[in-house]
Protein backbone atom coordinates (compact mmCIF):
# COMPACT_ATOMS: atom_id res chain seq x y z
CA UNK A 1 0.00 0.00 0.00
CA UNK A 2 1.17 3.02 -0.91
CA UNK A 3 2.13 6.17 1.69
CA UNK A 4 -0.14 8.35 -0.29
CA UNK A 5 -2.97 5.76 0.03
CA UNK A 6 -1.89 5.33 4.03
CA UNK A 7 -2.07 9.48 4.36
CA UNK A 8 -5.33 10.12 3.12
CA UNK A 9 -7.05 7.24 5.00
CA UNK A 10 -5.41 8.45 8.06
CA UNK A 11 -6.67 12.20 7.63
CA UNK A 12 -9.99 11.20 7.50
CA UNK A 13 -9.78 9.19 10.03
CA UNK A 14 -8.26 11.99 12.49
CA UNK A 15 -11.78 14.60 10.54
CA UNK A 16 -13.75 11.78 11.53
CA UNK A 17 -12.64 11.72 15.13
CA UNK A 18 -12.57 15.38 15.81
CA UNK A 19 -15.99 15.68 14.55
CA UNK A 20 -17.28 13.57 16.98
CA UNK A 21 -15.47 15.83 19.72
CA UNK A 22 -17.07 18.34 17.99
CA UNK A 23 -20.60 16.94 18.11
CA UNK A 24 -19.77 16.13 21.89
CA UNK A 25 -19.20 19.58 22.86
CA UNK A 26 -21.99 21.09 20.49
CA UNK A 27 -24.13 18.52 22.87
CA UNK A 28 -22.87 19.91 26.32
CA UNK A 29 -22.08 23.93 25.78
CA UNK A 30 -24.96 25.11 22.97
CA UNK A 31 -28.71 25.30 23.68
CA UNK A 32 -30.43 22.70 22.86
CA UNK A 33 -31.68 23.63 19.64
CA UNK A 34 -28.41 25.07 18.12
CA UNK A 35 -26.75 21.85 19.36
CA UNK A 36 -29.39 19.29 17.73
CA UNK A 37 -28.81 21.47 14.02
CA UNK A 38 -25.35 21.78 14.63
CA UNK A 39 -25.05 17.44 16.12
CA UNK A 40 -27.30 16.73 12.52
CA UNK A 41 -24.52 18.33 10.17
CA UNK A 42 -21.66 17.02 12.08
CA UNK A 43 -23.55 13.55 11.37
CA UNK A 44 -23.73 14.67 7.60
CA UNK A 45 -20.72 16.05 7.15
CA UNK A 46 -19.06 12.29 8.91
CA UNK A 47 -21.50 10.12 6.22
CA UNK A 48 -20.10 11.80 3.51
CA UNK A 49 -16.86 11.63 4.71
CA UNK A 50 -16.82 8.24 5.14
CA UNK A 51 -18.73 7.87 2.04
CA UNK A 52 -16.67 9.57 -0.86
CA UNK A 53 -13.52 8.69 0.56
CA UNK A 54 -13.55 5.51 2.37
CA UNK A 55 -16.34 3.99 -0.33
CA UNK A 56 -14.78 5.79 -2.68
CA UNK A 57 -17.68 7.48 -4.33
CA UNK A 58 -15.82 10.52 -5.11
CA UNK A 59 -14.38 8.19 -8.03
CA UNK A 60 -17.43 6.73 -8.35
CA UNK A 61 -19.78 6.29 -11.64
CA UNK A 62 -23.30 8.24 -11.89
CA UNK A 63 -24.91 4.60 -11.70
CA UNK A 64 -24.07 4.18 -8.70
CA UNK A 65 -25.14 7.37 -6.98
CA UNK A 66 -28.63 6.80 -8.82
CA UNK A 67 -28.52 3.64 -7.44
CA UNK A 68 -28.26 5.35 -3.44
CA UNK A 69 -30.01 8.50 -4.48
CA UNK A 70 -33.11 6.46 -5.07
CA UNK A 71 -33.94 4.85 -1.86
CA UNK A 72 -31.99 7.59 -0.09
CA UNK A 73 -34.75 10.14 -1.92
CA UNK A 74 -37.83 8.01 -0.55
CA UNK A 75 -36.77 7.63 2.72
CA UNK A 76 -36.42 11.61 2.52
CA UNK A 77 -39.89 11.67 1.23
CA UNK A 78 -41.50 9.26 4.33
CA UNK A 79 -39.51 11.32 7.04
CA UNK A 80 -41.49 14.61 5.89
CA UNK A 81 -44.83 12.14 5.31
CA UNK A 82 -45.14 11.50 8.59
CA UNK A 83 -44.24 15.06 9.77
CA UNK A 84 -48.11 16.40 9.88
CA UNK A 85 -48.91 13.36 11.97
CA UNK A 86 -47.49 14.61 15.36
CA UNK A 87 -47.76 18.31 13.94
CA UNK A 88 -51.62 18.39 13.89
CA UNK A 89 -51.85 15.82 16.42
CA UNK A 90 -49.25 16.53 18.87
CA UNK B 1 -4.87 9.05 -5.91
CA UNK B 2 -5.26 6.80 -8.77
CA UNK B 3 -8.93 6.45 -9.31
CA UNK B 4 -8.15 2.87 -11.14
CA UNK B 5 -6.72 1.42 -8.08
CA UNK B 6 -9.20 2.53 -5.52
CA UNK B 7 -12.36 1.42 -7.29
CA UNK B 8 -11.41 -1.42 -9.49
CA UNK B 9 -12.36 0.73 -12.24
CA UNK B 10 -12.40 -0.64 -16.28
CA UNK B 11 -15.09 0.27 -18.79
CA UNK B 12 -17.69 -0.53 -16.47
CA UNK B 13 -18.80 -0.89 -13.46
CA UNK B 14 -17.51 -4.62 -11.86
CA UNK B 15 -21.15 -6.48 -11.68
CA UNK B 16 -20.33 -7.53 -8.03
CA UNK B 17 -19.57 -3.35 -6.99
CA UNK B 18 -23.09 -2.77 -8.49
CA UNK B 19 -24.79 -5.73 -6.67
CA UNK B 20 -23.51 -4.92 -3.08
CA UNK B 21 -24.50 -0.95 -3.84
CA UNK B 22 -28.00 -2.50 -4.64
CA UNK B 23 -27.84 -4.45 -1.41
CA UNK B 24 -27.05 -1.47 0.42
CA UNK B 25 -29.57 0.54 -1.57
CA UNK B 26 -31.96 -2.00 -0.53
CA UNK B 27 -30.49 -1.83 3.40
CA UNK B 28 -31.28 2.55 3.43
CA UNK B 29 -35.26 1.96 3.52
CA UNK B 30 -34.43 -0.32 6.33
CA UNK B 31 -32.28 1.63 8.49
CA UNK B 32 -34.20 4.52 7.06
CA UNK B 33 -37.66 3.68 8.10
CA UNK B 34 -36.31 2.95 11.38
CA UNK B 35 -34.80 6.25 11.61
CA UNK B 36 -37.52 8.35 10.68
CA UNK B 37 -40.07 6.53 12.65
CA UNK B 38 -37.94 6.91 15.52
CA UNK B 39 -37.10 11.04 15.02
CA UNK B 40 -41.57 11.43 14.20
CA UNK B 41 -42.49 9.45 17.20
CA UNK B 42 -39.61 11.31 19.60
CA UNK B 43 -40.66 15.01 18.27
CA UNK B 44 -44.58 13.78 19.01
CA UNK B 45 -44.21 12.73 22.18
CA UNK B 46 -42.45 14.13 25.20
CA UNK B 47 -40.68 12.70 28.26
CA UNK B 48 -37.74 11.04 25.76
CA UNK B 49 -34.81 12.65 27.00
CA UNK B 50 -34.88 11.07 30.74
CA UNK B 51 -35.26 8.04 28.94
CA UNK B 52 -32.35 8.19 26.63
CA UNK B 53 -30.00 9.94 29.85
CA UNK B 54 -30.50 6.29 31.07
CA UNK B 55 -28.17 5.26 28.56
CA UNK B 56 -24.20 5.20 28.84
CA UNK B 57 -22.61 7.87 26.55
CA UNK B 58 -18.86 6.48 27.63
CA UNK B 59 -19.39 3.37 26.06
CA UNK B 60 -21.13 5.19 23.08
CA UNK B 61 -18.65 7.04 22.72
CA UNK B 62 -15.79 4.07 22.96
CA UNK B 63 -17.86 2.54 20.23
CA UNK B 64 -18.18 5.09 17.88
CA UNK B 65 -14.04 5.11 18.62
CA UNK B 66 -13.86 1.62 17.73
CA UNK B 67 -16.24 1.55 14.79
CA UNK B 68 -14.61 5.08 12.47
CA UNK B 69 -11.50 3.00 13.60
CA UNK B 70 -12.42 -0.31 12.20
CA UNK B 71 -13.50 1.86 8.63
CA UNK B 72 -10.05 3.03 8.55
CA UNK B 73 -8.73 -0.47 8.73
CA UNK B 74 -10.90 -1.89 6.19
CA UNK B 75 -9.76 0.54 3.32
CA UNK B 76 -6.70 -0.29 4.26
CA UNK B 77 -7.17 -3.61 4.02
CA UNK B 78 -8.93 -2.75 0.37
CA UNK B 79 -5.77 -0.77 -0.92
CA UNK B 80 -3.71 -3.49 0.01
CA UNK B 81 -5.22 -6.09 -1.73
CA UNK B 82 -4.70 -3.73 -4.74
CA UNK B 83 -1.70 -4.11 -4.28
CA UNK B 84 -1.81 -7.64 -3.95
CA UNK B 85 0.48 -7.25 -0.70
CA UNK B 86 -1.96 -10.37 1.30
CA UNK B 87 0.09 -10.48 4.34
CA UNK B 88 -1.55 -6.77 4.99
CA UNK B 89 -4.59 -7.24 3.97
CA UNK B 90 -4.60 -10.14 6.60
CA UNK B 91 -3.13 -7.38 9.14
CA UNK B 92 -5.84 -4.76 8.08
CA UNK B 93 -8.59 -7.47 8.09
CA UNK B 94 -7.74 -8.91 11.81
CA UNK B 95 -7.55 -5.34 13.06
CA UNK B 96 -11.11 -5.11 11.52
CA UNK B 97 -12.53 -7.95 13.01
CA UNK B 98 -11.36 -7.15 16.26
CA UNK B 99 -12.48 -3.21 16.33
CA UNK B 100 -15.78 -4.96 15.45
CA UNK B 101 -16.06 -7.78 17.54
CA UNK B 102 -14.73 -4.84 20.11
CA UNK B 103 -18.00 -3.14 19.51
CA UNK B 104 -20.01 -6.01 20.05
CA UNK B 105 -18.58 -6.81 23.10
CA UNK B 106 -19.14 -3.21 24.49
CA UNK B 107 -22.66 -3.03 23.32
CA UNK B 108 -23.04 -6.56 25.38
CA UNK B 109 -22.11 -4.68 28.51
CA UNK B 110 -24.11 -1.83 28.06
CA UNK B 111 -27.44 -4.33 27.55
CA UNK B 112 -26.55 -6.25 30.41
CA UNK B 113 -26.32 -2.97 32.71
CA UNK B 114 -29.41 -1.51 30.89
CA UNK B 115 -31.24 -4.65 31.29
CA UNK B 116 -29.91 -5.15 35.04
CA UNK B 117 -31.46 -2.01 35.51
CA UNK B 118 -34.54 -2.94 34.20
CA UNK B 119 -34.41 -1.36 31.08
CA UNK B 120 -35.85 -3.93 28.53
CA UNK B 121 -37.63 -3.34 25.09
CA UNK B 122 -41.04 -3.45 26.82
CA UNK B 123 -40.11 -0.56 29.19
CA UNK B 124 -41.39 1.99 26.62
CA UNK B 125 -41.57 3.53 23.37
CA UNK B 126 -37.61 4.82 23.48
CA UNK B 127 -36.60 1.15 24.63
CA UNK B 128 -38.42 -0.47 21.90
CA UNK B 129 -36.71 1.53 19.26
CA UNK B 130 -33.44 1.87 21.10
CA UNK B 131 -33.23 -1.85 21.22
CA UNK B 132 -34.21 -2.45 17.63
CA UNK B 133 -32.23 -0.03 16.35
CA UNK B 134 -28.73 -1.07 17.74
CA UNK B 135 -29.88 -4.78 17.85
CA UNK B 136 -30.40 -4.41 13.82
CA UNK B 137 -27.43 -2.57 13.68
CA UNK B 138 -25.23 -5.10 15.84
CA UNK B 139 -26.29 -7.94 13.76
CA UNK B 140 -25.21 -6.25 10.91
CA UNK B 141 -21.59 -5.55 12.46
CA UNK B 142 -21.42 -9.43 13.17
CA UNK B 143 -22.55 -10.74 9.69
CA UNK B 144 -19.46 -8.17 8.60
CA UNK B 145 -17.34 -9.63 10.91
CA UNK B 146 -18.21 -13.44 9.68
CA UNK B 147 -17.26 -12.15 5.94
CA UNK B 148 -14.31 -10.36 7.27
CA UNK B 149 -13.29 -13.81 8.80
CA UNK B 150 -13.88 -15.54 5.75
CA UNK B 151 -12.05 -13.19 3.65
CA UNK B 152 -8.93 -13.03 6.58
CA UNK B 153 -8.40 -16.64 6.53
CA UNK B 154 -8.03 -16.65 2.64
CA UNK B 155 -5.37 -13.81 2.97
CA UNK B 156 -3.44 -16.15 5.32
CA UNK B 157 -3.85 -19.36 3.20
CA UNK B 158 -3.03 -17.30 -0.43
CA UNK B 159 -6.03 -18.32 -1.87
CA UNK B 160 -8.15 -14.51 -2.00
CA UNK B 161 -5.75 -13.76 -4.96
CA UNK B 162 -8.33 -15.11 -6.93
CA UNK B 163 -11.19 -12.89 -5.35
CA UNK B 164 -9.18 -10.00 -4.24
CA UNK B 165 -12.25 -7.70 -5.74
CA UNK B 166 -13.86 -9.05 -2.26
CA UNK B 167 -11.98 -7.36 -0.06
CA UNK B 168 -13.41 -3.98 -1.65
CA UNK B 169 -16.85 -5.18 -1.52
CA UNK B 170 -16.85 -6.59 2.46
CA UNK B 171 -15.17 -2.61 3.15
CA UNK B 172 -18.54 -1.43 1.37
CA UNK B 173 -20.98 -3.22 3.37
CA UNK B 174 -18.32 -2.44 6.55
CA UNK B 175 -18.56 1.31 5.86
CA UNK B 176 -22.04 1.44 5.24
CA UNK B 177 -22.46 -0.10 8.71
CA UNK B 178 -19.63 2.57 9.98
CA UNK B 179 -22.30 5.15 8.42
CA UNK B 180 -25.42 3.95 10.03
CA UNK B 181 -23.78 3.69 13.41
CA UNK B 182 -22.75 7.49 12.64
CA UNK B 183 -26.29 8.96 12.89
CA UNK B 184 -27.43 6.09 15.72
CA UNK B 185 -25.14 7.36 18.11
CA UNK B 186 -26.43 11.27 18.00
CA UNK B 187 -30.06 9.67 17.71
CA UNK B 188 -29.94 7.85 20.58
CA UNK B 189 -27.32 9.39 23.29
CA UNK B 190 -26.47 12.78 22.05
CA UNK B 191 -30.23 14.08 20.98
Amino acid sequence: MSDSHSRHYLMIWIWLLALVLVSVAAASILPKAQALVLIFAVAIVKALLVARNFMHLKNERVIIYVIVLIPLTFVIILLFALFPDFVYRG
Amino acid sequence: MNADTATMSGATVPPGKTGTWWFLASEIPVFGGLIASYIVVRLGSAGWGEASGHLSFTLALINTFLLLTSSMTVVMAHAASEESNYRSVAKFLGLTILLGLGFLGVKAVEYTTEIAHGFTPASGIFWSFYYGMTGLHGLHVLAGIIVNVVLWIGALKGSLAQNRHRVELAGLYWHFVDIVWIFLFPLLYLA
